[in-house]
């Protein structure tokens, strides 16, 4: 589904990536853990198309898509759940979420009815929004922002969704939640590269996870495979 | 007695300061999608409204002449993004600054060549016969003025709000990163605000010719109290600028009419100053809103 081959990017002289390769199969839940600074969201970000990579291959579905404008690869079936949420403050909740389906729904009218079944889903998943759904998204709790924000990217029904640190700055009930939240969307099969400061918790709903440090991967394997290794549990886990 | 004559002066004032608002709103459309704005802007203004005279002495008929115009806004505001800006944000440098000035200059000796540097009258069908309104006298031009730049707010504004791609300007507007995550192309969103923004300059051309003539420097004028307007109200308040619009007109008139017509620009460049050194973010822009 998404391969990374090679990849490296930073910003401006500094290098931040130096080669960094990665894979996401079908149906599953990846995780990326590594130390602050280690480059997971540039190498998102890098993915997704917000930074442009100096060198190496994306592949999304075995075609290229590195170099593209983020706007192209979104529209070719990523969505990518940025760090620090960025929703769209002015505007309100049920818009932020439309807007996740910006690129399949007609741009002047008959958007609304054409997203309702998707909305439905999305305020299944996430009741509170559904509350909320004509407050303006700015003035949501830290918690409800990335509910939404989680949501707008499955606005998108994407084929694969990249989520960096979705539990930054939260209070340990609503991490709960938002591990909570995962779980359900890997049972209903989505294809999932997530990036997680609690590596625990991450290595608990993945299939697999890579390691990071200084731009490439150092580790990998199944959860399982990790915590054998005992630089990565000393490091990471302990 | 005096009560009523400033009314009056309030009242026709406040229609030309309506025109102050709508460049200002060009203003505005365009800085929220790129934080760029139009420096030749007033010749956008200009070139639209000879535009939209050729037409008319074309011989095409009033009611066709205000769309034909209007397109011309919109092709003249893609110009000026694609030549003058879009590079520019694309290096993130400021030479907008300066292409837009450029391009404006170009726009006026264009202007001077093709038309000639005379003040021209502006054909109108709508009559400038006063009526009287509780002793205030008011002519259908200056109607058409208030109900033309209601008009073409109004669309944008429901544009802006019932639309998805009304949303996703918003959304540009508010994170442009984040929208590109959505799909939307922020370039494109830039593009489509220039182009807004030209449309709402020929729409200022179109319904202020009437009264003011159309000449190479008609606009310069204009231009500088739209500016007055646009950093009074602030870049992001669409509300804003009517009401500044309005004041400042209504402020205009009254200032020419007790201290002489030499006067008449004092006010907005007094303003403008005033709002540069008390209020950098404008009296309706975020600063004051977080506050409250
Ligand atoms: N916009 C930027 N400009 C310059 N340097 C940056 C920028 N963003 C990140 N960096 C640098 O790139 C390196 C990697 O940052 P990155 O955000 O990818 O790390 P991270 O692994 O996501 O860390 P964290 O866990 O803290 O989110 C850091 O050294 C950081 O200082
Ligand atoms: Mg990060």
């Amino acid at each position: 589904m998404l391969v990374v081959e090679n990849l490296y990017a930073g910003y401006g002289t500094s290098k931040v990536l130096t080669g960094a390769s990665l894979e996401v199969g079908q149906g599953r839940v990846v995780a990326l853990i590594g130390a602050n600074g280690a480059g997971k969201t540039t190498t998102m970000r890098a993915i997704s198309g917000m930074l442009k990579p100096d060198k190496g291959r994306v592949l999304l579905d075995g075609k290229p898509v590195q170099g593209q404008d983020a706007s192209r690869i979104a529209r070719l079936g990523l969505a990518h759940a940025p760090e620090g949420r960025k929703v769209f403050g002015p505007l309100s909740t049920e818009d932020n979420l439309l807007l996740g389906a910006y690129s399949r729904l007609p741009l002047f009218f008959g958007f609304r009815s054409r997203s309702a079944p998707d909305l439905e889903k999305v305020y299944d998943l996430f009741p509170l929004l559904k509350e909320r759904r004509l407050q303006s998204a700015g003035t949501l709790s830290g918690g409800e922002q990335q509910m939404l924000a989680i949501g707008r990217a499955l606005m998108a029904n994407p084929k694969i969704m990249l989520l960096d640190e979705p539990s930054m700055g939260l209070a340990p009930v609503i991490v709960q939640e938002v591990f909570a939240t995962i779980r359900r969307l890997k049972t209903s099969g989505i294809t999932l590269l997530l990036v997680e400061q609690f590596a625990k918790s991450a290595l608990e709903v993945a299939d697999y996870a890579y390691v990071m440090e200084r731009g490439r991967v150092v580790a990998e394997g199944t959860p399982a495979e990790l915590h054998k290794d005992k630089r990565v549990l000393a490091a990471y886990l302990g | 007695m005096n009560l009523l004559i400033i009314a009056q002066m309030a009242v026709s004032g406040a229609m030309m300061g309506l025109v102050y608002a709508l460049i200002a709103y060009g203003f505005q459309l365009t800085f929220s999608t790129s934080k760029s704005i139009n420096f030749g802007q007033g010749e956008l203004v200009m070139v639209s409204a000879f535009f939209s005279l050729t037409l008319l002495n074309w011989g095409v008929p009033y009611w066709l002449m205000v769309p034909g115009g209007l397109l011309f806004g919109v092709v003249l505001g893609l110009a000026v993004e694609r030549a003058g800006v879009r590079l520019a944000l694309e290096q993130k440098s400021e030479g907008w600054i300066l292409l837009t000035i450029i391009i404006g200059l170009l726009f006026f000796s264009a202007a001077e060549n093709i038309w000639g540097r005379d003040d021209r009258p502006f054909p109108t069908p709508i009559s400038s016969d006063a009526m009287r309104f509780l002793g205030v006298s008011i002519t259908p031009l200056e109607i058409s003025v208030a109900i033309g730049v209601f008009t073409v707010m109004g669309a944008i504004e429901l544009f802006k709000r019932k639309t998805l791609l009304g949303k996703a300007f918003e959304a540009v507007s508010a994170d442009r990163d984040a929208a590109e995550l959505m799909g939307i192309s922020a370039t494109r969103t830039v593009m489509l605000s220039y182009g807004l923004s030209g449309m709402v300059a020929a729409m200022a051309g179109i319904l202020v010719s009437p009264i003011t003539t159309v000449g190479p420097t008609m606009a310069s004028a204009l231009i500088l109290k739209a500016f007055s307007v646009a950093v009074v109200a602030g870049l992001d308040s669409g509300f804003g600028v009517v009401v500044v619009g309005i004041f400042l007109g209504a402020l205009e008139s009254l200032t020419s009419f007790y201290l002489g017509s030499g006067w008449r620009e004092a006010p907005g460049l007094i303003l403008l100053i005033l709002a540069l050194a008390v209020r950098p973010n404008g009296v309706f822009g975020k600063a004051s809103i977080r506050k409250v």
